[in-house]
């Protein structure tokens, strides 16, 4: 039998009282520690039932205190902590089962889920079958590792929540290539036509290839180096290991195994159960894409094969390097627009958060003249060109870096000349009320240069001539 | 308890036997009466700041770290100054202690200071070593803000980094959470209202992204306000987006999962999260597959059960909305424009500020040491990698802040 932890914290304190003061009368300075601590108890005791007191009659937020932290047993019963949250007591009847899909095959089932099935969130009726889920410490991945799991009535909860402290995550320091000097460009190893519709199809499924557009995909595509499986029984991957690839199956047959301790003990060749097989045009090992987390299963070849694989540091780089080039491609167009000067360089940022590209084939009409404007365009390449009515000849030619309609921001005047492309032409938009959204009024924005400038006299100049 | 105290003492022994050794050291032992009395003062101020826990206002905080009275770099206090009493909390490369001022007077006994250790060579191995700068200097910067966690002082001797914080006695808003399964909506927005006074602090007065918010890195001190803790991933952003994918899977925003350039408006998405969690008692976006909740992220799309209030459905769909330029909090007005959200509308932003409103959960304590709101983590086992000389010539100029 184990002594009440009050006890052994007071024995504790006493211990390290006694330790550091070396006291000579060892009963009288045992004594008066106790008759302090007695003090200094008694009257947190009576401050915290004012606490609790002032309370209840106060503001009423509930929850003063919870069982099991109330030292003198006047814990409310657990019937106050849920009587207290009443509102919400149909919090669970939203079941709907339609938005968490069952794993597919380009992802490591979990044991749990393929038992359960597809399961949502809110399903109370799974929590029954499901109830392993929460309490256990060996969750999938980066979950495993959370330590501390507190004592847990988990047949109380109702849903398959993993109830533990979660581990944060983080990947390699990205730092985008800001000088010209610094020239990466992404590893390209050459595929035929065929093997790159494959692999088309092999990630048109993967929410992580499926933002990228046209010139980002044959980078990250041509990135994927051909990995040969010579033999069968070679471990790809091993479950609980770092995870840096991922791969796609170009030929041969994989098995998946997962393990329930969540890893595989080093020397031990029990891989857990056999969950699935991968085969031509299937994946695993995405979640390497994201950050260094331990492998969720093991995978084995069956038959010699040949894999194509991609590193997280060359993925997520080309990302960030398209990304980072068309916000500082924006951001410099930005600083040419008058209308714009005064904004920070910080609200340019954010303007070109807000900047959608649209694309249009030769030919088209962009702004067309007498038109209501609420937008504003930047030419982010090929060329366009201005006509106004009555006059036969284009007015004016507009290239990659022009602007035109800026003054859409400012008010609803129509527009003064029409825009027709004349190649094919990518152009970044932004509405009225975008901009307004983000920064406030342009008007505002305008007048931080000079206060008693009047936006009416911005408006003598031409929204299709920009420069005076 | 025993334990915990024995393992301390024992870290004491092992920091002492370091200091035996040849190798250099930045700061020496030494007995120059000159350099033992700036100790001593320098623990006087420790133990008068304790006593009074001045919340400071965002003027007095903004003033250079090194004239605060908290937030500096010390170079006199020492790992021996303090004497460790139990782990409070652990992550990858960081250990953090309850600790008391060592041989004080038995009066000072219970000035208490929550003391987080890190080992130079694990913040290097885990290439964690700009993480931690960020952290040290984010946090000397912010120090003073009635609810954020004060860094003290910083020190570092040969192998290890210092920083000396306020214990906050009443343990993490996590385990209250888990513990009533949810809050209350009057208790939710209480915590939430904390919450945008500080995310309005740290991007509009110190252009500062936390990058980890989550009911886990956020204590209730002992008068039931909150301290948001750990700054691991806290990072100066100015006028900058940055790449480097950091937080917490279920609280990642969907700009970090696509890699497209994220800044301050992280921790917005994150709040909308965290008030989803206080209010239903899980995150909206979950499943036992992590990337089948980047999947769910990139798609924005939130589930409200039944019975959550319109304001509240409102301001979660506000916050967690997947465009940038749409989502409160990023949009024209900043925090201000949470702050004037209709769910938001009985707070008196001021007097929350100055502390005068009543938290709704007021921890039971029995003393400013008491622990029992803080879970029992297991001892330190890893070996632990040595610093060595090559490290030290390396890296030992990038913790030259602590």
């Amino acid at each position: 039998m184990s002594l009440p932890s009050d006890y052994t914290n007071e024995i504790n304190s006493l211990n390290r009282e006694v330790l550091k003061q070396k006291p000579t009368d060892i009963l009288q300075f045992c004594a008066n520690f106790f008759l302090r601590r007695l003090e200094s108890q008694r009257a947190e005791f009576l401050l915290s039932q004012q606490h609790s007191a002032s309370h209840k009659g106060g503001t009423g937020m509930a929850e003063t205190t919870f069982p099991g932290s109330n030292p003198f047993g006047t814990s409310p019963s657990s019937g106050a902590v849920s009587g207290s949250m009443g509102g919400m007591h149909r919090l669970e009847e939203e079941d709907e089962n339609d938005t968490i899909a069952s794993p597919t095959a380009s992802h490591f089932p979990r044991p749990m889920n393929s038992n359960n099935g597809p399961s949502a969130a809110f399903d109370d009726n799974a929590a029954g079958s499901g109830g392993a889920v929460g309490g256990g410490d060996t969750t999938f991945g980066s979950f495993g590792a959370s330590s501390g799991a507190m004592p847990m009535d988990i047949q109380s909860f109702p849903t398959n929540y993993n109830m533990n402290r979660r581990t944060s995550v983080s990947a390699e320091s990205l730092n985008p290539s800001s000088s010209l000097n610094d020239n990466w460009t992404p590893p390209y190893h050459p595929k035929t036509s065929e093997q790159q519709t494959r692999l088309r199809a092999a990630v048109a499924d993967n929410f992580l290839f499926a933002h990228l557009d046209d010139e980002q995909t044959s980078q990250v595509l041509g990135a994927l180096q051909e990995k040969p499986i010579p033999a069968k029984g070679i471990k790809v991957i091993t479950q609980g290991d770092v995870g840096d690839y991922f791969y796609i199956v170009e030929s041969g047959s994989f098995d998946v195994f997962v393990n329930r301790a969540g890893r595989v003990e080093p020397g031990s060749n029990d891989l857990g159960d056999k969950v699935t097989v991968v085969g031509p045009g299937g994946s695993f090992g995405e979640l390497a894409l994201m950050y260094n987390a331990p492998r969720a299963a093991t995978v084995v070849s069956t038959e010699p094969s040949t894999l194509w694989a991609l590193d997280r540091v060359t993925f997520r780089r080309i990302l960030m390097d398209s990304a980072f080039q068309r916000r500082r491609m924006y951001e410099s167009f930005l600083e040419e627009v008058k209308l714009l000067s005064s904004l920070t360089a910080y609200e340019r940022s954010k303007i070109a958060d807000a900047l959608e590209t649209t694309k249009y084939p030769p030919g088209s009409t962009i702004i067309k003249e007498g038109d209501p404007g609420s937008s504003f365009f930047i030419l982010e390449s090929g060329e366009a060109e201005v006509y106004k009515r009555g006059v036969e000849q284009p007015v004016k030619k507009y290239t990659k870096g022009d602007y035109f309609g800026e003054l859409a921001l400012l008010n609803d005047a129509p527009r003064a000349a029409s825009v027709v492309s004349s190649t094919e032409v990518k152009v970044a938009t932004l509405g009225k009320n975008g901009f307004q959204r983000l920064l406030g009024p342009v008007e505002g924005i305008m007048r931080r240069n000079d206060p008693t400038k009047q936006a009416s006299e911005e408006d003598e100049v031409d929204p299709l001539h920009q420069e005076s | 308890m025993r334990e915990h105290h024995h393992r301390a003492k024992e870290r004491h022994n092992s920091s002492n036997d370091k200091n035996n050794n040849s190798a250099p050291r930045p700061r020496e032992h030494t007995e120059d009466p000159d350099i033992v009395a700036a100790r001593e003062r320098e623990k006087q101020q420790l133990i008068q700041w304790e006593t009074q826990r001045e919340p400071l206002t965002p003027s007095e905080i903004l003033i250079e770290p090194d004239q605060k009275v908290v937030g500096h770099s010390s170079k006199y206090l020492r790992c021996e100054d303090f004497e460790l009493i139990k782990t409070l909390g652990t992550g990858t490369f960081a250990r953090v202690w309850l600790a008391r001022l060592s041989a004080r007077e038995n009066k000072e006994a219970n000035k208490v200071f929550a003391l987080k250790i890190l080992r130079k060579a694990d913040v290097i191995r885990l290439k964690q070593v700009e993480h931690v700068r960020n952290e040290r200097n984010v946090l000397a910067a912010v120090a003073g803000h009635p609810f954020i966690t004060t860094m003290v002082a910083s020190f570092q001797d040969y192998d290890t980094l210092y920083m000396l914080l306020d214990y906050c006695p009443g343990g993490e808003v996590f385990s209250y959470l888990r513990r009533a399964r949810r809050f209350n909506e009057s208790t939710s927005q209480f915590y939430a209202a904390e919450i945008v006074l500080i995310l309005e602090f740290l991007h509009e007065r110190q252009g500062v992204a936390y990058r980890d918010l989550k009911p886990e890195n956020i204590l209730i001190d002992a008068e039931g306000h909150l301290k948001l803790v750990d700054f691991g991933f806290a990072k100066k952003i100015a006028d900058r987006e940055t790449y480097t994918l950091c937080g917490t899977p279920e609280y990642l925003a969907p700009e970090v999962i696509r890699n497209t350039g994220h800044g301050c408006a992280v921790d917005w998405w994150a709040f909308g999260i965290l008030v989803y969690e206080f209010l239903v008692g899980q995150p909206p976006f979950w499943d036992q597959n992590p990337m089948k909740i980047y999947e769910q992220i990139v798609e924005g799309k939130v589930r409200y059960p039944s019975a959550m209030s319109s304001n509240a459905r409102d301001i979660i769909g506000a916050l967690c909305t997947v465009d940038v330029s749409r989502r409160l909090g990023n949009i024209s007005g900043g925090a201000g424009a949470v702050k004037a959200h209709p769910w938001f509308s009985h707070i008196d932003w001021d007097a929350l500020y100055h502390r005068r409103i009543r938290g709704p959960i007021i921890p039971q304590l029995r003393g400013p040491a008491d622990t029992r709101n803080f879970d029992d983590y297991d001892p330190e086992t890893q070996a632990k990698d040595p610093y060595t000389a090559d490290m030290r010539e390396r890296y030992d100029s990038a913790f030259a802040d602590f």
